[in-house]
């Protein structure tokens, strides 16, 4: 589904990805671990472009993103899900409106079935209530479930995760953690870069340890957390297990 | 001759009050499309600005509108007023009023750019990166998602630029343009009396001021509450 070739991202001098390959099927849940500054989010965020690639090529569904014009990556990024860090819900909209308001406006959906599918949504993260609130009314938690909320109104083929509990009260971990546990089991093919070993060791169907610009190693969870190999990935582990 | 009948004198007879009350009109007039002027111009400058400072398009509109931003800001608004009647439309024959709206609203539009760029920049990136995500362009993100938040944020400062407008229109008699202003002068060149007319077109412009503000004042507090409801 998701294919990336020699990856690289420069900012400036900084060369922060150095050459990222790899494959992502779909329904694969691939959690991607690493220290800070390990370039996890970056990669991340160019699989959607968010991030324009210094060099290298990104496949989704067959076709080539890097050699797109924008108005077909628009198109791209309505079947790519993205959930941050920070949420980043649209403050002056209520809940109800920040989902409906890409299909809408996207004119994918009339606003009347938006409202049904948001409705639909809201019980399943179960926010229903909140649907007239704006977001500062809410908590880190049910912000985020939002954002999940949100990003599932497109029909996404795959959601790429930012760090989303990293910017969460720890009571409010779990709640967000379920949910993408629930999606997980209903099929959808999730990215997700985190912190969260227990989300990874039981969600995951792949891990990827990335460190200085390079996924070092990458195995199915089992095998990576009891049997690492890499001595850097060991050393990861035993200080965050 | 006591207070009264000076009064009498300034205002009652040749009915000069009139000179006030049309005058209010002209400047009224001029002021509210400088303003609507002001505004159109000033958001297509601002969003041609920060869309160049977002995404490096519209190199050159963007130059453009820094051209005109530093002329327009960097030269008095009368003297923009005088090119524009005695230059621009010297051969025309123009209305004054018209050449008072193009003149205050082509300098206004500087300003308002300014403020509503400061408005588009002060918005998290994330709000531009959430719209991407979801597959919406850089001008639905635009219209949808930024210029609203920015809107609210700036509405405090923009109602504010036009009360400076409003006040700055007083210089239109320099092209005979017979505004609030002029019209206290013509008052006093018939009376040669000046305290009276003068401080009554500044009482006049005083009591707008203060109603304009209070306005704006009352629309804050209840974007405020909005806010927090």
């Amino acid at each position: 589904m998701i294919r990336v070739e020699n990856l690289e991202k420069s900012f400036g001098n900084l060369h922060i990805l150095k050459g990222i390959s790899t494959h992502i099927e779909k329904g694969e849940k691939v959690v991607v671990i690493g220290p800070s500054g390990s370039g996890k989010s970056t990669f991340l965020r160019c699989l959607n472009l968010l991030e324009k690639p210094t060099a290298g090529k990104i496949f989704f569904e067959g076709k080539e993103l890097t050699a797109m014009k924008e108005k077909e990556l628009y198109a791209i990024r309505e079947k790519m899900g993205m959930v941050f860090q920070h949420f980043h819900l649209f403050p002056h909209l209520t809940i109800r409106d920040n989902i409906t308001l890409a299909p809408v406006k996207l004119g994918l959906m009339s606003q009347e079935e938006a409202d049904k599918k948001a409705a639909e949504l809201l019980q399943k993260v179960g926010l229903s209530d909140k649907a007239e609130q704006y977001p500062n009314q809410l908590s880190g938690g049910q912000k985020q479930r939002i954002a999940i909320a949100r990003s599932l109104a497109m029909n996404p083929d795959v959601i790429l995760f930012d760090e989303p509990t990293s910017a969460l009260d720890p009571e409010m971990v779990g709640e967000v953690l379920a949910l993408m546990r629930e999606l997980a089991d209903e099929g959808m093919t999730m990215v997700v870069v985190t912190h969260e070993m227990g989300f990874a060791r039981e969600v995951a169907s792949r891990v990827m340890f990335m460190d200085g610009g390079y996924i070092v190693e990458e195995n199915e969870p089992q095998e990576f957390f009891t049997n690492p190999q890499n001595p850097r990935l060991r050393e990861f582990l035993s200080r965050v297990l | 001759m006591n207070f009264f009948d000076k009064l009498h004198e300034t205002f009652i007879v040749d009915d000069r009050w009139q000179y006030l009350t049309n005058g209010l009109k002209i400047t009224l007039l001029v002021t509210f499309f400088a303003s609507l002027l002001g505004i159109v111009l000033g958001f297509l400058i601002a969003i041609v600005r920060s869309t160049h400072d977002k995404t490096g398009k519209l190199p050159i509109l963007n130059a453009a509108a820094k051209l005109y931003l530093t002329v327009i800001r960097g030269t008095p608004v009368l003297v923009q007023l005088m090119i524009i009647y005695f230059v621009i439309f010297a051969s025309f024959n123009v209305s004054k009023v018209f050449v008072a709206v193009m003149a205050f609203g082509l300098n206004s539009a500087a300003y308002v750019a300014e403020i509503v760029r400061s408005g588009i920049m002060s918005i998290d990136n994330g709000q531009f990166e959430a719209g991407a995500s979801l597959g919406l362009n850089y001008p639905k993100t635009m219209l949808y998602i930024i210029l609203p938040q920015a809107l609210r944020n700036i509405l405090p400062a923009l109602a504010n630029e036009f009360i400076v407008l409003l006040k700055e229109t007083s210089v239109a008699g320099n092209i005979a343009l017979n505004d609030l202003t002029k019209g206290g002068d013509i008052i006093r060149s018939a009376t040669y009396e000046a305290f009276l007319p003068l401080i009554a077109v500044a009482l006049i412009y005083l009591v707008l001021v203060v109603a304009l503000s209070k306005l704006v004042n009352l629309l804050e507090r209840r974007l405020a509450k909005s806010d927090q409801g």
